[in-house]
């Protein structure tokens, strides 16, 4: 193993400005991952020339893929950088440096960072939550059997980093199909027993434009989530349900 | 509080990139589900009895021209073909090509199976698109019209094969529909909620697999069969069926000459 590492990071100072390429080359440590390696930049924030530059801009905070800030294309694919292990990157593409860019789907704030408020929007638009908003205390919440509760469970993951929309070939400007994540929180909350009560609300807005018929059932979703959300049974099993509340209304409404 | 100016809405993606979900609203779920549901029925259940109809070509030109004529002899016939074959097909083409082009392929990036199915899906619509439209035009509507002298399908049909470039499309053509049929199911039943656990999906790919195989195999061997058969008469028909169209036609005498041929044949 060389005792340093090559990496190109696509940098952007503004939202609207220029993009370029800055090349570094980092110290190697073992066990390094993609977080510790902006930090070997930010520590010393000179590139491969020599010439002295500014710390990479990225999202982060739990740097333990649980909080889903710092998704980014690393090597080219959507994943997280704290989860992202050098030494297997370095498998990925021998003798090549690693390349970091950001998000191609999101609007870029600067550099690795970007606006990914588009899910938050749409995580609205679906009411994923419990509306149990109240100015009094309403006791104890509805029992989940736990065969439900071992359904949501693996639903509850998701971490919002939204790599299930960035490898969608679905997810673009032109469709603004709503992705993977929404329509499985939708399911997680149609679920629960008291979120269940906004549930013909959710299918509805589901079966509007860019909703769930915008599914091309590519399942890159299911592959890139670094949670291992079941994404693909959730958009059937809510493809289902949203077919069927049409119906409903359409006949009843 | 009417002076009272409503701030901008934060979505802050101040209209670049991806832009956030219209709850309920417009069409586009409608037309989405017609656009699957029409895959299945009725212009995959259409593709089905074409190919079966088409596998009596391995019977001869007789035997294919009695399929024919049963076809033809349908009840409301005119209104079958154009109600659940020619304006469901039509819709199913256009709108899928405006699905196709509204997609993003990134198989480059992320070369899944999953991903490189859908791209096949578009590629094999496209090819059977501009194929049934040469071949429902130079098949259906050039040349001696079918409906009226079922006799002449199979000489038809081997005319056309007896183009090497025409056999080529048409083995290609073959292999890209029922391949697009076959994963059209399979997509359906996904996408409907008929098999949403990972488990129901494998199994019905086999199945699905199994029946896009067989129906390509049919196709391929109905081709084999136009092909490596002896010249066909320009009308097959037996006398007995003929005498129906006969009645039919103005010029008696052109369909007695005709008639003569697969006598002599058979």
């Amino acid at each position: 193993m060389p005792s340093t590492i090559q990496v190109e990071i696509k940098r952007q100072a503004t939202p609207n400005g220029p993009c370029t390429t800055e090349t570094f080359e980092v110290p190697y440590r073992p066990g390094m991952n993609i977080t510790s390696l902006l930090g070997e930049i930010a520590l010393n924030p000179v590139d491969v020339a020599g010439k002295p530059t500014s710390p990479v801009t990225y999202d982060s905070n739990c740097l333990e893929e649980i909080c889903g800030s710092c998704a980014m294309l690393i090597n080219g694919k959507a994943r997280m950088a704290c989860s992202a292990l050098v030494d297997k990157l370095q498998a990925e593409r021998p003798g090549q440096p690693i390349t970091l860019a950001p998000l191609s789907k999101f609007p870029v704030v600067r550099d690795l960072a970007v606006d990914r408020s588009v899910l938050f929007e749409n995580l609205k638009k679906v009411k994923a939550w419990v509306p149990i908003d109240g100015t009094y205390d309403l006791g104890a919440g509805p029992k989940q059997a736990p065969q439900i509760q071992e359904q949501r469970y693996p639903l509850s993951n998701c971490i919002s980093c939204c790599c299930c929309m960035e490898v969608c070939p679905q997810f673009n400007d032109v469709t603004n199909f709503v992705g993977a994540a929404p329509i499985a929180q939708a399911k997680l909350f149609n679920m629960d027993p008291s979120g269940a009560v906004l549930k013909e609300e959710r299918l509805r807005a589901l079966a509007g434009d860019g909703g769930i018929q915008e599914c091309g059932f590519a399942q890159n979703c299911v592959q890139a989530c670094p949670k291992e959300l079941p994404l693909t049974e959730a958009i059937s099993d809510m493809g289902r349900d949203v077919f069927i509340q049409q119906v409903k209304d359409f006949f009843t409404s | 509080m009417a002076t009272t100016t409503t701030p901008a809405p934060s979505t802050t993606t101040s209209g670049r990139g991806v832009q956030p979900l219209r709850a309920g609203q417009g069409n586009s779920f409608l037309w989405h589900k017609l656009h699957s549901l029409s895959g299945i029925v009725p212009i995959g259940a259409f593709l089905v009895e074409h190919i079966l109809s088409n596998f009596e070509t391995v019977h001869g030109p007789t035997a294919y021209a009695k399929q024919v004529l049963f076809l033809n002899s349908l009840p409301l016939v005119r209104v079958l073909e154009w109600g659940l074959i020619f304006i469901p097909l039509a819709f199913h083409a256009l709108y899928g090509v405006f699905i196709a082009f509204r997609g993003r392929s990134n198989v480059n990036a992320y070369p899944w199976a999953g991903n490189r199915m859908y791209v096949m899906q578009r590629v094999t619509g496209i090819i059977a698109f501009l194929y049934i439209i040469q071949h429902v035009w130079r098949q259906r509507f050039m040349g001696v019209s079918l409906p009226e002298h079922p006799g002449a399908a199979f000489a038809k049909v081997q005319h056309e094969l007896a183009n090497p470039w025409m056999l080529a499309i048409y083995v290609i053509a073959m292999i890209a529909t029922t391949w697009h049929f076959a994963y059209g199911i399979w997509l359906f039943a996904a996408k409907w909620g008929i098999t949403p656990g990972d488990k129901a999906r494998k199994r019905f790919g086999y199945v699905c697999a199994v029946v896009g195989l067989a129906l390509c195999v049919m196709g391929l061997a109905s081709i084999y069969a136009v092909v490596t058969a002896p010249p066909a008469p320009e009308d097959a028909l037996p006398a007995a069926h003929a005498a129906l169209t006969l009645q039919r036609s103005p010029v008696g005498n052109q369909s007695v000459v005709r008639l003569a041929a697969p006598t002599l044949c058979s």
